[in-house]
């Protein structure tokens, strides 16, 4: 199936895959297929970014391989590592052997060159740890690389990405240069904390992921949180769409949508009053002060909801 | 079709998205995926190739509904194609009097054709075609639109429309009558169509070309001279955010209780390899520590507000930066920049000390009193000012004094060169005591600078 891949296909298989999406998110996945083009995707917190990674592997049936960047990541924790203990471990059992290895040698330069016969024996692979980066190039089927919360890593980190994220290749000092056998589809997400640089954004494709408008909000909830009868699904998506007009500190995202609903079901709610709104209101936001301002505004909020209606 | 996209490109470029080569490239690969055929398909794979951030999105949705706006000429596709268009109600009448009007004639010339049988797609193509042959995208001023016009519909084939027009209403043929009719009407219709893509193009090529053109026109105006000063303020802020973008990577970076394994045992090979030091993961990149003394007397009363200005983007870029301003004595000022906004600031500055006569004598002796034992060397100190100290005693064992201390000195001078030492100017004295003197006259250059500064200073 990837081979005649469509948009429409594409939103069928995420659908499948329980992740329902706008066109602009499977027309970007289309082309960060076709074009083998890393994509940076940003948006809110909660809209379902790296639900995005995990869709497009159950969907290429690809295996998933996530990085979770933070500040003081480095190569050694994201590309690869030597196995410093299993190194000296080997030096030290080897040592006994060494006396065997250098028989027939008589002075220095021929012992020397006699241990060079063994090459970079310690450097070879065998000693090598590979971290998700190395481990997605060396992957025998394709993969999708997940870089999650870019913008947390330093700037240091981010350059260091340019070479795989353009060539899909890396280099180690000690071995060489590594390219991925297949190109695996790579996933940045970024929450905006802090300015990502020109030269990355020029080579992904963009995606900004933003709310759901209320029709695709409720296809979610019906995808995600089936149990959950019509008539409380309109009401309840009109409620958080009507919190994300207020100004809040943090406005309720997808997720907190889905846990709401999850929620209402478990509290066999028919439909939202008053009192079970103020009750679960904690579910959807996360902030004291928000709760509150939203609390003292409650009934006039679920009076436009019947208004509308 | 590349042509057009490229036209496009160029469009976006103006409103303010910055878009590369490689960019470009991306978008030509993409739209062969997409193709031209679904309106939604093209815009997300453009939007998902050109445009990455927000704010670019925003800029282009706009010029993307500008530029390819099809629906003008959807009004094509959704009439049969033997159907007119919308007449007068008079014509109606006249029309429903007559008797059944005879079917008419086929037309023969290519653009008749295609207009009669109205595929709103085939139309738009050939519109921006014709469009891009006749270079509409160079299009800058309002009364080249006549122009314009006339060189699109003749390079779809209008001659040759029109002979057939004329030729059939010659012809007593009742059904020739009704092709010259219908012709006449499709070239009316062309040519408010022609007239609608040309005026677009204007809107999207000339609002774009111009705006980067006045920008780039500020950047290299003397500061004296610059007097818009709402526009001035946007590029300012403009330029401190790129010097951000590009140097915030200069971030001090400490890790500490972190074991550099591979540095530890290359250490430790002198003791057999048993691990006796070790050795810490600590990186330190310093942040250019900046002083800024900022000259707003009579003087340069031109100049102070530019270069208060700067001086405050500049206390946004950098985080270790201390300003002083000062006329005929100094007072530190970077309390006032981190309460107030840029206008505010500025305003409350000029009010404090600007306008004075100068003195920097007593002002160097100031700072010097107030900081001078803060100057080490890891700082900078930046004097902006013309050196033109009314003959007073220009106390220039002070400068010497910070030039020692400092890690370097920079004096930047809204005069030219050779005005410096003319009059009461001191420049000629205080120059040998700076690390870099430099005849800054506009913003492009006050940016060179401050580039420069952030590169080479830590």
């Amino acid at each position: 199936m990837t081979h005649d891949l469509s948009v429409e296909k594409i939103r069928q298989g995420f659908a499948q895959a329980g992740y329902i999406c706008n066109p602009a998110i499977a027309m970007t996945m289309l082309l960060a297929y076709k074009l083998e083009k890393p994509v940076l995707v940003e948006g809110p917190p909660g809209v379902g970014k790296t639900e995005l990674a995990k869709a497009t592997a159950t969907l290429l049936n690809y295996d998933l391989i996530r990085l979770q960047c933070y500040e003081g990541l480095d190569e050694s924790k994201a590309l690869y590592e030597w196995k410093y203990g299993k190194q000296l471990l080997y030096t030290q059992l080897l040592k006994e052997k060494l006396g065997d290895l250098l028989k027939g040698t008589h002075d220095l330069p021929s012992s020397i060159a006699r241990l060079h016969e063994f090459g970079d024996i310690f450097y070879s692979e065998d000693f090598l740890e590979p971290r998700p980066l190395l481990q997605a190039l060396r992957a025998e089927k394709g993969t999708v690389l997940l870089i999650d919360e870019i913008d947390k890593a330093d700037h240091e980190f981010e350059s260091f990405l340019l070479e795989m994220l353009s060539d899909y290749q890396i280099s180690i000092p000690e071995i060489g240069t590594i390219k991925a056998r297949h190109h695996p589809i790579v996933f940045l997400t970024s929450n905006n904390t802090r300015e990502l640089s020109d030269a990355l954004k020029r080579r992904c494709l963009h995606l900004y992921i933003p709310f759901p408008d209320a029709a695709l909000e409720r296809t979610i909830i019906q995808t995600r949180v089936p149990g959950v009868n019509e008539a409380l699904r309109e009401q309840l998506v009109g409620f958080v769409q009507q919190l994300r007009q207020l100004d809040l500190k943090k406005q309720p995202a997808i997720s907190e949508t889905i846990d709401w609903a999850r929620t209402l079901l478990l509290l066999h709610t028919e439909a939202l009053s008053a009192e079970t709104v103020e009750s679960t209101l904690n579910v959807l936001l996360k902030h004291e002060e928000d709760i509150t301002s939203v609390k003292d505004d409650l009934r006039g909020l679920l009076a436009k909801l019947v208004q509308r209606k | 079709m590349d042509r057009i996209l490229v036209d496009f490109i160029k469009a976006l470029r103006g409103t303010g998205v910055r878009t590369s080569t490689a960019e470009t490239l991306d978008a030509v690969a993409a739209v062969k995926i997409v193709g031209y055929s679904n309106r939604d398909y093209l815009k997300s794979a453009l939007a998902t190739t050109l445009a990455k951030t927000e704010d670019d999105h925003q800029k282009f949705n706009l010029c993307f509904d500008q530029f390819f706006s099809f629906n003008a000429l959807d009004s094509y596709g959704e009439k049969q194609p033997a159907q007119k268009p919308p007449e007068s109600t008079a014509a109606r009448l006249l029309q429903s009097l007559r008797p059944q009007p005879p079917a008419p004639a086929q037309s023969q010339s290519p653009l008749g054709q295609m207009l009669m049988q109205g595929n709103p797609q085939q139309v738009a193509v050939a519109l921006a075609q014709a469009g891009a042959a006749a270079n509409v995208n160079q299009i800058r001023v309002l009364t080249q639109k006549g122009l314009y016009g006339r060189r699109m519909m003749l390079q779809m084939g209008l001659a040759e429309m029109e002979q057939e027009m004329w030729n059939a209403e010659q012809s007593t043929d009742p059904q020739q009558q009704q092709l010259a009719q219908n012709l006449r009407e499709a070239r009316e219709q062309l040519r408010e169509e022609v007239r609608q893509y040309v005026e677009r193009q204007l809107l999207l090529q000339a609002a774009g070309e111009s705006r980067a053109l006045r920008e780039s026109i500020m950047l290299e105006t003397r500061l004296d001279n610059l007097r818009e000063f709402k526009d001035v303020q946007i590029l300012v802020r403009k330029l401190a955010k790129r010097l951000l973008a590009t140097h915030s990577r200069r971030r001090k970076v400490f890790q500490r209780g972190k074991l550099d394994v591979r540095t530890t045992i290359r250490r430790n090979i002198a003791y057999g390899g048993v691990l006796l030091e070790t050795h810490w993961k600590t990186k330190k990149v310093d942040r250019p520590k900046v002083m800024a003394i900022c000259d707003v007397s009579g003087s340069v009363s031109q100049y102070a507000k530019f270069l208060l200005m700067f001086l405050y983007s500049l206390t946004d870029v950098l985080k270790n930066v201390r300003a002083f301003a000062f006329s005929s004595d100094l007072v530190e000022v970077t309390q006032l920049f981190e309460q107030y906004d840029l206008n505010d600031a500025v305003d409350a500055t000029l009010k404090r000390v600007g306008g004075g006569s100068t003195d920097y004598g007593r002002s160097l002796q100031t700072f010097a009193d107030l900081c001078l034992n803060e100057v080490d060397n890891r700082t900078t100190v930046i004097m902006l000012g013309d050196a033109r100290n009314n003959y007073g005693e220009p106390r220039t064992e002070l400068l010497r004094q910070l030039h020692a201390r400092s890690r370097q000195l920079i004096w930047l001078n809204p005069e030219n060169r050779s005005r410096w030492g003319s009059g009461d100017s001191e420049m000629k004295r205080y120059r040998p005591y700076c690390t870099w003197a430099e005849p800054v006259q506009s913003l492009a250059q006050l940016e060179r600078f401050i580039s420069h500064l952030l590169r080479y200073n830590h």
